[in-house]
């Protein structure tokens, strides 16, 4: 029954982040991909909002976004690769982008 | 059986393409008879005020496209609240019959469908 949401924007530009916090349901998972790496930027609100999220709304990361971006993978966040990325998305139900 | 789609509609009416094509999608499946639901989130609910005029910005009518919707099958209007209230619009005086959800409520309408599609 759950979603993947995948969000690729920056959450300091664009409120797809913070919608898509609002549709956010137990068992669903986010996925952050290119500027929308940004809301791991420690101390920052985006950050706070992400760690708060309940264990049973897991949160994912694109490894090489987070690498060329010179952020690091705090412990609330699971870090992945492309392929990961594809195994997301099979063991999802659904998937929503955020455009 | 076909399977069911949420469209989620984020852009104003007359920011760009966005809001036209997200319509378009629904008429589109409406007219293949697939079940297809509409949710207006962010700044997707100022397609819902009444009283637009969009030949001021040489745009054509997409109050006239919503308005088909029900004619091609879809029926299933949603709007978030919060989003409604924050901009200063009320669920009972919009240009189209839509049912006003609340926060709470967003992820099981999700959950609900098969597909979710976010223009």
């Amino acid at each position: 029954m759950a979603t993947l949401h995948l969000l690729s924007r920056s959450p300091f530009a664009d409120t797809s982040g913070a919608s898509c916090l609002r549709l956010l349901g137990p068992g669903d998972g986010l996925l952050l991909s290119g500027d929308a790496v940004h809301a791991l930027q420690s101390g920052s609100q985006p950050f706070d909002a992400l760690r708060a999220l309940p264990a049973d709304r897991p949160c994912f990361a694109l490894a090489e976004d987070l690498a060329a971006r010179g952020l690091a993978v705090p412990d609330f966040v699971q870090a992945v690769d492309y392929a990961g990325f594809v195994e997301l998305t099979l063991r999802f139900e659904r998937t929503n982008s955020w455009l | 059986m076909a399977k069911s789609l949420l469209l989620i509609c984020r852009r104003s009416p007359w920011s760009g393409p966005g809001a036209r094509e997200a319509l378009d999608v629904a008429l589109a499946g409406g007219a293949f008879d697939l079940p297809i639901s509409l949710l207006f989130l962010d700044d997707g609910v100022f397609q819902l005020q009444p009283g637009q005029q969009p030949a001021a910005v040489q745009q054509k009518d997409l109050t006239a496209n919503l308005q088909a919707l029900p004619l091609f099958g879809v029926e299933a209007l949603y709007v978030a609240r919060a989003d409604l209230e924050r901009r200063g619009l009320s669920a009972e005086h919009l240009s189209l019959p839509v049912t006003p959800v609340e926060d709470a409520a967003l992820a099981a309408l999700l959950n609900q469908h098969d597909l979710v599609i976010t223009l």
